[in-house]
């Protein structure tokens, strides 16, 4: 399976991952989230787990389950370290450690390395019996909520060590904490080639005409992804050019905003009838490839972002970006190299007319995209770094070790 | 440049484990290693020069290291040659200063301790002129990191110009940084892996002289390969015409 990168991936993160393979081998691995479907943690994980299984590394995936009020408290707890106010309760915090505790009871914690990933178990830290702890914060907490944090932060500092999207998403903790951005995964069905076909295929099925440009933004329906500000840069947009815009997402168990976020945007788009607003369900992955595919310019426009691996995705289809200039998308889009990072609608609205308007400068973009994200954001490189923590942890004090 | 004096990451790499090329025995192919290296959070960040020059003043060796020596492994433009200076020119839009420090040349220095030493000179000679610099936009400091590094062999080994030639074509960036970049920190003096192998192995003096001669600080790592490649063909295309005449 891994030889399948061979030729895709870059050749030093194969050699480095089949070392760190076999000192690794026949030790366990564990990762603990909320969801085995919807956003970028599952997806990796769902792909990330056989790879590592083929090292000789045993890998397990754990899940924490909880009801309406402990999804509640956590999306609360990821909106506010987002930045935005939020209030958690006392007893909101309660059941969120109880919930958690509840689920350890059927969970075997028991491993070599566990990977514990965002707050939703993060209490699990408390029953850690051996092995490196670490705990993954996929989210911007570059400037949280203080009250919010600093309660979260109770469990985080338990942990061996957090590893951290970005830089500036480190927190002042005492423990070791590591810059590790997540990946796609090149060979998976959201990011493969598809044949002509395949792709007329998903355009058919959605009744998505392909006579004209096509702006696309594939994200979930949160309002931190600015859906509402995408349709206003086609509104911009298309008094200049006729265009058409397609806005895809799919619902996740753990983000109960989702539904009304969405009623808020199909009540936007009104009767528009080239706006196209899909809820797909979850593993859409060949339709969302298609769709990124089809497109003319793809959109990250968010105002908070954990990471945004939907750009590395566009990139890797060779397809013009623009992002809005929060989290991890200006690690992913090298201004006017790679894309266009932008701060409003109106920048926005102005870097697509461009890319419209240019086809060989989106061409030149594009193309060194694609090599921006073969080099840093592909699957193979997150494996490695996580074998790279894991194998530092295990050698502390020592910055430089020969494999 | 004088005796060198080894910082732990220098000595760890010259270590009995790491069979990097400058060590090598003569008539020994040239083995490729690899570096790889992950980044670690400091937890200190400057929003002002002032707490810029504040904590290059006293974060670790380790740090001055990565963001000065390790620049070239970021894929970054090529308009600064560390990331101290990025930072002035991109955030501070203090461009003057961002020049000096884009000219200070790492590997000049015997050590790291004297790197910073001359940092802080800039730094100070700046502040001493222009004392009120901007703060930057929350989310724009200066994050202050360092790395730990695995070294490992890539499993090429090339025994002539020939085979050196074809494995350069194709080795991974992570090797030519080894081999270019960080062997100047490891070999001390302005020399390199490859040069340095040329020269001892197979004594090719002039083609070692022309390698050391690029600039390091006017390549990213695909640039460097391409230089090299250039050299390596030119001086194989000299000795087959020599055979021909």
């Amino acid at each position: 399976m891994i030889e399948q990168y061979g030729g895709i991936a870059p050749m030093s993160d194969l050699i480095l991952l089949q070392r760190l393979g076999e000192i690794l081998k026949g030790r366990s691995f564990l990762h603990v989230n909320s969801t085995r479907k919807g956003g970028g943690v599952a997806e990796i994980l769902q792909r990330m787990l056989p790879l590592l299984q083929q090292l000789g590394i045993e890998t397990r995936w754990e899940i924490v389950e909880g009801d309406a009020r402990f999804y509640d408290t956590t999306k609360k707890m990821h909106n506010s370290l987002q930045g935005n106010y939020e209030e958690i309760t006392a007893k909101e915090w309660k059941h969120h450690h109880e919930v958690n505790m509840e689920n350890a009871k059927k969970l075997d914690l028991d491993a070599d390395a566990v990977i514990i990933h965002d707050p939703q178990p993060a209490p699990l830290i408390e029953l850690k019996k051996r092995g490196t702890w670490i705990w993954r914060c996929h989210i911007d907490v570059s400037n949280p909520q203080k009250d919010i944090f600093d309660n979260l932060s109770k469990y985080c500092k338990k942990y061996d060590a957090g590893i951290f999207s970005v830089s500036k998403f480190t927190r002042a903790l005492p423990i070791d904490e590591f810059v590790i951005p997540p990946s796609i995964d090149p060979i998976s069905d959201k990011n493969r080639e598809l044949s002509p076909e395949e792709i007329h295929e998903t355009m058919d099925k959605f009744q998505i005409p392909e006579d004209r440009p096509m702006m696309l933004q594939v994200s979930r329906f949160d309002r931190f992804k600015d859906p509402i500000g995408v349709i206003e840069t086609y509104r911009m947009v298309k008094k200049y050019n006729d265009c058409i815009l397609v806005l895809a997402g799919s619902p996740a168990t753990d983000d109960p905003e989702g539904a009304e976020v969405l009623k808020e945007v199909e009540e936007y788009a009104a009767d528009d009838p080239d706006i196209y607003v899909l809820m797909l369900p979850p593993f859409s992955d060949i339709d969302i490839n298609a769709l990124q595919r089809a497109a003319t310019v793809i959109l990250q426009k968010s105002l908070k972002e954990g990471f945004g691996l939907t750009v590395s995705e566009a990139m890797w289809k060779s397809k013009p970006i623009i992002g809005g200039a929060v989290g991890g998308i200006p690690l992913q889009i090298i201004h006017g190299l790679t894309g266009f990072l932008v701060h409003s609608v109106e920048g926005a609205a102005f870097r697509t007319r461009q890319l419209f308007n240019n086809p060989e400068m989106a061409k030149r973009m594009s193309a060194q995209g694609k090599e921006h994200v073969r080099n840093n954001f592909l699957i193979t490189r997150q494996m490695r770094d996580y074998l790279m923590v894991w194998h530092s942890m295990e050698n502390k004090g020592q910055n430089v070790l020969t494999l | 440049m004088g005796h060198r004096a080894k910082t732990d990451r220098e000595q760890a790499q010259n270590g009995p484990g790491a069979k990097g090329n400058g060590d090598c025995a003569p008539a020994s192919p040239f083995a490729f290693n690899q570096c790889t290296s992950i980044i670690k959070s400091t937890g200190k960040k400057a929003s002002t020069l002032k707490e810029l020059r504040n904590l290059v003043a006293v974060v670790t060796t380790e740090s001055i290291f990565h963001h000065t020596y390790q620049y070239f492994l970021k894929g970054h433009m090529l308009e600064y040659t560390n990331d101290f200076a990025h930072w002035a020119g991109a955030n501070l839009e203090e461009s003057a200063l961002a020049e000096q420090l884009a000219n200070i040349d790492p590997y000049a220095f015997a050590d790291i301790e004297e790197l910073r030493g001359e940092i802080l000179r800039v730094l100070d000679n700046y502040l001493a002129m222009c004392p009120e610099t901007r703060k930057v936009f929350t989310g724009d400091e200066f994050y202050f990191c360092e790395t730990i590094t695995m070294v490992c062999p890539v499993g090429v080994e090339a025994r002539n110009m020939a085979e050196f030639l074809m494995a350069l074509k194709y080795i991974d960036s992570g090797a030519i940084y080894y081999h270019f970049y960080e062997a100047r920190t490891r070999l001390g003096g302005n020399t390199d892996d490859f040069s340095k192998w040329f020269e001892d192995v197979h004594a090719k003096g002039e083609l070692a002289e022309r390698i050391r001669s690029i600039d390091p600080f006017m390549h990213n790592i695909e640039g460097i390969r391409d230089c090299l490649t250039t050299l390596i063909e030119d001086e194989l295309r000299r000795e087959m015409e020599v055979v021909r005449i």
